[in-house]
């Protein structure tokens, strides 16, 4: 029996306390890493959620402003581009396609953008991964509308059910246009952006539902077509023949007033924008790393104390020890081994909360915040961060080994209690 | 066995609270040291089991001077040659009877060989001793919180007693036992220190003891410091 099982026996003997600092480190452990998760998965979503896209053109306006609300459905453009612009830029010979966005109208809170059908076949996301169709096609006809996979699933909506789109965003929009109903036509797969909640109809549809009245009975005559063309689109993507055009376009629509005819526009790189957006949140970020650190940090305190406070109990023990013949390094072996035993135990009940939490909150997650959090085996950077907290739990432990170090070398065999 | 010089003991910057000019124990002997609270009982006996280092003179157990000796050394010493029974509460509470017993060995391996000497395993001594001394074999494996006063102090005796170590301290063992058990008590170790060959060094402030062993010795007149 050497010092490790005397410890393990130890331990064993002192249940209840021991339990609750298990489940204080297992807590901690457990919250690290899940932070750590998300903060990584969050990052590698961020990232994803648009791909393939070598320009994203709006009205003149902060480049990450341009991101959020084009691809983020965040906050809206304050200018739109005219057509005229769109129409130009597209006939630019570096240019193979360009998809026009218009935003601004909701359903039940959910942004809906009206776009053409070629957005189904450029728009990409993740490792240039293209949309794809859980049921049904992309909008042929004036009134068809494709749903984003969680707004299917949140409202309950199948196939060919029709739906009313309100102007303006927001749940309370008080004008609803009544008078256009639409048919789901199309219900596409997760991808884990913010496009899942997001409801696509045709370009020409935008406008027609803007103009109520007079045009309604006009629309429905030409209810197969998807001609007409609006005056104005919030921004457009553009996708080009050669990814060497990129800055030299990017510049000209930036700059050359004959291209846009004086129109104030902006264009941006997604994947640069993207990555400016992720550093101005990093600071988010690394707070979210501190906070999860403070918390191992003090679930190893509570194991400080639980030791420190039961040390004292156990003078008599150490007495014993030394009445045998056990060197005080010994003795402080002892108490480094429990702490070790503890933090080591800790941390494998706390990766096994980990996964348990995932396993049931995976849906809840998914449903609120898009963010896909996958069952993967411990990454290295986890194990390092494992790692770190065993090392930790090792230094909290060399206190109570000093202490009783100490205690065994004053008290020697006296016993006092 | 043990032979004392010219020993003194203070704490630094305070006087003398031990002295002894000389005290020689034989081995196989079993000694009664006698002495109220305030002799230096306990100064000597952590001084004997090597936990303090006299302030001046020698002391010598089978013929090593313990001064000379390393702290570490000391430690290894104590572990292989003295066996110790403290006043109560011996026991760790965390390990079952035997487990209390063969612990001795953990710290000695010369202990452990000669346990090994006379029996098969030092589990099997462990129970010849505890048998010996009287203990129950169904307590064997259970919690020692299951035992009696009297039968945790024959526990501590057998773990003392392990491995044939030359000394047996035992520092007021008997104090929580009542008249009856007191002599049944010492009369077993002494059985016991006889056939290891053990030396005894008994320690109690009960004078009623004192017809029970071969030897008396009065720590208050020992003691030129008391």
């Amino acid at each position: 029996m050497n010092m490790f099982t005397l410890a393990q026996k130890s331990l064993l003997n002192r249940k209840s306390t021991v339990l609750l600092t298990l489940l204080t480190i297992a807590v901690s452990v457990m919250l690290l890493l899940g932070v750590e998760r998300i903060r990584t998965q969050a990052k590698a979503s961020f990232a994803n959620t648009i791909s393939g896209t070598d320009l994203i053109v709006g009205a003149r306006t902060g480049s990450t402003n341009l991101l959020l609300y084009s691809v983020f459905r965040i906050g809206h453009a304050t200018h739109n581009v005219s057509w005229q612009s769109y129409e130009n830029i597209k006939k630019h010979r570096a240019v193979k396609w360009a998809i026009p966005l218009s935003l601004g109208d909701s359903h039940k809170g959910f942004p809906v953008l009206g776009t053409t059908a070629d957005y189904f076949k450029h728009y990409q996301f993740g490792k240039k991964q293209h949309l794809t169709f859980a049921q049904g096609h992309a909008f042929e006809k004036q009134f068809d509308i494709v749903l984003g996979a969680a707004i299917a699933k949140k409202l309950g909506y199948r196939l060919n059910d029709e739906i009313v789109v309100s102007h303006g965003a927001g749940n309370t929009s008080f004008h609803h246009h009544d008078e256009h109903p639409f048919t789901v036509v199309g219900i596409l797969k997760p991808t884990g952006t913010p496009l899942d909640k997001t409801l696509h109809l045709p370009l020409s549809a935008i406008d027609t539902i803007h103009n109520t009245g007079h045009h309604a009975h006009h629309s429905h005559e030409h209810d197969s077509d998807l001609i007409g063309e609006p005056k104005q689109i919030t921004a457009f993507l553009l996708g080009l023949k050669s990814r060497i055009a990129v800055l030299t376009l990017q510049r000209s629509i930036n700059t050359d007033a004959k291209l846009t005819k004086n129109e104030a526009l902006l264009a941006i790189i997604p994947g640069l924008t993207l990555r400016q957006l992720w550093e101005m949140l990093s600071m988010v970020e690394q707070v979210l790393l501190v906070i999860s650190g403070f918390v191992v940090v003090s679930g190893l305190l509570g194991m400080l104390t639980s030791l420190l406070t039961s040390l004292n109990q156990r003078r008599r023990e150490l007495a014993i020890l030394r009445s045998l013949g056990a060197r005080p390094w010994q003795i402080a072996m002892l108490l480094v081994s429990e702490s070790v035993l503890l933090t080591a135990t800790g941390c494998i009940i706390g990766i096994g909360l980990l996964y348990a939490v995932q396993l049931a909150t995976a849906a809840q997650l998914q449903e609120l915040s898009g963010l896909q959090l996958s069952l993967t085996w411990l990454t290295q950077h986890e194990m390092l961060l494992i790692a770190g907290v065993l090392l930790s739990g090792l230094l909290v432990g060399l206190i109570p080994a000093w202490r009783a170090y100490k205690y065994s070398l004053s008290d020697g065999m006296s016993i006092r209690v | 066995m043990i032979s004392i010089k010219g020993l003194s003991f203070s704490w630094p910057k305070q006087k003398a609270i031990l002295k002894i000019n000389e005290l020689e124990i034989k081995k196989g002997e079993s000694i009664f040291l006698q002495g109220p609270s305030g002799s230096g009982k306990s100064t000597l006996l952590s001084l004997l089991a090597g936990i303090n280092q006299p302030s001046s003179g020698t002391i010598k157990i089978l013929n090593t001077n313990l001064s000379e000796l390393s702290a570490g050394k000391r430690d290894k010493f104590r572990a292989e040659h003295i066996g110790y029974v403290f006043q109560m509460f011996n026991l760790l509470p965390y390990l079952s009877v035997i487990e209390n017993v063969t612990l001795a060995c953990e710290f000695s391996k010369k202990r452990k060989v000669k346990a090994l000497q006379k029996s098969k395993t030092v589990i099997d001594e462990a129970k010849r001793l505890l048998d010996h001394l009287e203990i129950p074999e169904h307590l064997f494996d259970q919690s020692i919180l299951n035992l009696s006063i009297g039968q945790q102090q024959r526990v501590a005796s057998a773990r003392a007693l392990i491995g044939s170590p030359e000394l047996l301290i035992a520092d007021e063992p008997t104090s929580a036992l009542d008249q009856a058990s007191r002599e049944a008590f010492i009369k077993l170790l002494f059985k016991e220190c006889k056939s290891a060959g053990t030396t005894l060094l008994f320690v109690s402030h009960d004078e009623t003891l004192k017809p029970l062993f071969e030897r008396y010795v009065c720590l208050k007149t020992l003691n030129e410091a008391c």
